[in-house]
């Protein structure tokens, strides 16, 4: 009995999975746990482990592709003493397997080349080429022939190829009906035009969501965004020059996106004073990086301070969902935000507020490390409740995050740098300021809540004395 | 300073470079007491006296070989072909001899040969020639060919300046052109030799030319665009060695579609160089085929009828360009 390997969810909200490649092939075996292939999606690439211990008898999702989370991408052989022996009969079965598919698109080409009709597939080509020939009589070596018969200049099948063009859509209008440079051009315009017209229809599908019916999941939601080949502009000027955008960069478009259009974000703003923490981490940082190994930061400090503000105010820690609920959520998963070479990870500390000061400093150093190496794992990307981003490590003074779905807020904490401030008695006094953004869900939160909670935030951050425990 | 013609400008160039450096000196049949056949060195004899301005016997070959020789002793000498059919005569000279011996013995030569060239003067087959290929084959010699008065001194200078053999090719139709007259800038200027020039700017199709043609490749981009609305570029390739590959290939990854136009004749000519490079390099950036105007593969005419019928043309350039446009 085969046991099926499925796409994992690498992240929640994650839809989909592509199998950046494979380390084992047909007929390997593997252990339990073993490493079968890279799966790269939005938020990491990670190696996913076998599920169990077997004989990897049947990929059925090629590197490159792409699936839906769950889907099955393998087949693993626990029973390996069964197919071990006659391996030549287990590999046979499995290599003529998938030769019936590629068997009649070779054939049909074959066939059709030398049959060409008469008729001028220039001028069908044009009017509606399609459904001439699926009118006509077998759709499949039709168009094939038709694709063989296309005049198509070197530039114009570069171009179709680049843009992800169906030759087949586009009129030609050079000698014979060939189609050149300015077709397609002309098409990408066209397409250019037309495609307002989409992003309006699915938004408003998913706007609606919360007043009306219930909707499939957001996940299940056509990916509006950013396709490689919708990045249009081809650049034939020397001051401008064409990137494809890696499959991480296009997943984060993706979400941003979505996340945009799904939560009617708002987000407010405190001051806190951070003048007992800097002082702190001024006179203890060295030590205590000598002592511990790793280092502390003003990081682990909002991280215990949104624990406690998530106890008082516990809809921050929820979710939306499409079917119009809101779910608290009890544990506090808290995601951080990681910059890497390759793009933005978000790892989740688990049970956040399970931890000390040290003991947060500990974790979130653990998940950057395994962030910059490539090497999160899958439980690291899931499950996260509400995320901390720290952009003031590059000097912003106020940010203004996008919610990582499906939470309803997310935290930035900017820079903390010296400010002259009023304190006590009116006396003006120089001291480490930091602003704390919260972007929250307006379907979830208000103004209200969401100043309650960081109001609390901030009261923990202040309350630190000179002398600070972080044990 | 009164505007020059190309001949004027050669001559210029040649008299500046002789007051500039001694080694610099002139030989060549009749160029001395009647001043060239062409009448660019009118004068220099006066001012330079027999030794910087040597009459020479009807002998190609020895012309030449005497200007390998001077230059191997550090002179830079300047070899004028009275035409530059009769460079066949040399031809030993120049391949055996000025073009190998830096690689055989490291020692530099620095020579020019120039002389006129190329049809349109009703000069049958000895007086016509467009012989720029037999040498843009060959290894370690340049080849230029000035199209305007402007680069006509400028390179001209350049080539005199430059360590190499260098093969200059004057076209004798554009040596008294009056539209070609121009003002020169009063101080020394050169051409950089390897550098083409955009004579014209255009997105639809690029005409790679260079000499006489480049003057038709203007009229014929003139006449697409208010008749057929295409906007052409025309480069002007000015030195065949070294090709400025950069600018070519910039200006056709710009247009995608490339049309090559020379006098000379077509098999084995630059455009076929040119071509092969454009197919090698730019394949997937063209949107036509690469086409080529040039003279059909006979001798050069010398009934006058057959001589237009023969040298490529605006008109035979404009309908060549018709087609790349329609492909």
């Amino acid at each position: 009995m085969a046991t099926p390997v499925k796409m994992p969810r690498l992240g929640e909200s994650v839809a989909e999975g592509t199998v950046g490649s494979w380390l084992k092939k047909e007929g390997d075996l593997v252990e339990k746990d073993e490493s079968l292939a890279e799966i790269i999606t939005d938020k990491i690439n990670a190696e996913l482990p076998s599920p169990v211990a077997g004989r990897l008898t049947k990929i059925l999702v090629q590197a490159d592709e792409t699936v839906p989370v769950g889907a099955d991408i393998a087949l693993i052989e626990e029973n390996v003493e069964a197919t071990a022996t006659p391996t030549p009969a287990t590999s046979a079965p499995a290599a003529s397997a998938p030769a019936p598919a590629p068997t009649p698109v070779g054939a049909a080409s074959q066939q059709s080349a030398p049959s060409a009709p008469a008729r001028p597939q220039g001028t069908t080509a044009m009017g509606n080429g399609r459904g001439a020939a699926s009118s006509s009589v077998r759709s499949a070596p039709e168009q094939q022939g038709e694709e063989e018969r296309q005049r198509i200049s070197p530039l114009a099948r570069r171009l179709a190829r680049e843009h992800g063009i169906d030759l087949n859509d586009v009129a030609g209008t050079g000698l014979g009906g060939r189609v050149r440079r300015d077709d397609i051009m002309a098409y990408l315009a066209n397409r250019q035009a037309a495609q307002p017209a989409q992003p309006v229809q699915v938004p408003a599908a998913v706007a609606t969501a919360p007043v009306t019916t219930p909707q499939p999941a957001p996940t299940a939601t056509p990916a509006v965004a950013p396709r490689a080949s919708e990045f249009v502009t081809i650049s034939q000027t020397p001051d401008e020059e064409v990137v494809e955008p890696s499959r991480m960069r296009l997943a984060i478009a993706e979400h941003m996106v979505r996340s945009k259009r799904t939560s009617p974000h708002a987000t407010t703003v405190v001051e806190v004073d951070m003048t007992n923490i800097a002082k702190w981490l001024e006179k203890h940082k060295q030590e205590f990086k000598q002592r511990e190994g790793y280092s502390i930061s003003y990081v682990p400090f909002v991280m215990k301070a949104v624990c406690e503000g998530i106890r008082k105010f516990p809809l921050i820690n929820s979710t939306w969902t499409p079917d119009n609920k809101i779910i608290i959520k009890k544990r506090i998963n808290l995601g951080i935000a990681v910059a890497t070479d390759v793009g933005l990870v978000v790892p989740t500390i688990y049970d956040a507020d399970q931890y000390t000061l040290a003991g947060l400093a500990k974790q979130v150093n653990a998940v950057a490390q395994r962030a910059r190496a490539n090497k999160l794992t899958v439980q690291d990307m899931q499950n996260s409740t509400f995320v901390v981003n720290n952009p003031g490590t590059f000097g912003t003074i106020i940010s203004v995050p996008i919610i990582n779905q499906p939470h309803a807020g997310i935290l930035s904490m900017d820079a903390v740098v010296k400010r002259p401030v009023v304190i006590e008695d009116d006396a003006i006094a120089v001291r480490s300021m930091m602003y704390l953004c919260l972007s929250f869900d307006h379907r979830i939160l208000d103004g209200a809540q969401a100043g309650g909670f960081l109001q609390a935030v901030r009261n923990k951050l202040q309350s630190y004395g000179r002398e600070i425990d972080v044990y | 300073m009164s505007a020059v013609t190309y001949l004027e400008a050669i001559s210029q160039a040649i008299r500046e470079e002789m007051r500039r450096d001694e080694a610099v000196f002139l030989l060549g049949e009749d160029v001395g007491t009647y001043g060239g056949a062409f009448k660019v060195s009118a004068g220099f004899l006066e001012e330079f006296g027999p030794e910087r301005v040597i009459d020479t016997p009807m002998a190609e070959g020895a012309i030449i070989g005497s200007a390998v020789g001077a230059a191997l002793m550090g002179m830079r000498p300047i070899a004028e072909m009275q035409f530059i059919d009769f460079i066949t005569c040399g031809f030993d000279q120049i391949i055996n001899m000025a073009s190998k011996m830096y690689w055989r013995v490291g020692m530099p030569v620095p020579m020019v040969i120039r002389g006129p060239s190329g049809g349109g003067t009703k000069g049958g087959p000895f007086h016509s020639v467009s012989p720029e290929a037999w040498f843009f084959h060959t290894p370690g010699i340049k080849v230029v060919v000035p199209a305007t008065a402007y680069d006509a001194k400028g390179l001209l200078k350049a080539a005199v300046r430059d360590n190499n053999p260098v093969l200059y090719l004057e076209h004798k139709l554009l040596y008294r052109m009056p539209e070609l007259r121009e003002e020169l800038p009063g101080e020394d200027y050169t051409v950089p030799l390897g550098k083409a020039i955009v004579r014209r700017e255009g997105q639809d199709m690029t005409i790679l030319t260079y000499g006489a043609m480049v003057h038709q490749s203007l009229k014929a981009a003139q006449i697409l665009e208010e008749e057929d609305d295409l906007a052409v570029e025309v480069v002007d390739l000015r030195s065949l060695t070294p090709l400025d590959r950069e600018t070519i290939l910039e200006s056709v990854k710009h247009t995608n579609k490339v049309l090559i136009v020379h006098e000379d004749t077509l098999t084995g000519g630059i455009g076929a160089e040119l071509a092969a490079i454009l197919a090698e390099d730019l394949f997937e950036y063209l949107d036509g085929p690469i086409s080529r105007v040039a003279a059909p593969d006979v001798a050069f005419p010398y009934a006058p009828p057959l001589e237009a019928a023969f040298l490529p043309n605006s008109e035979k350039i404009v309908a060549a360009a018709r087609r790349l446009a329609a492909y």
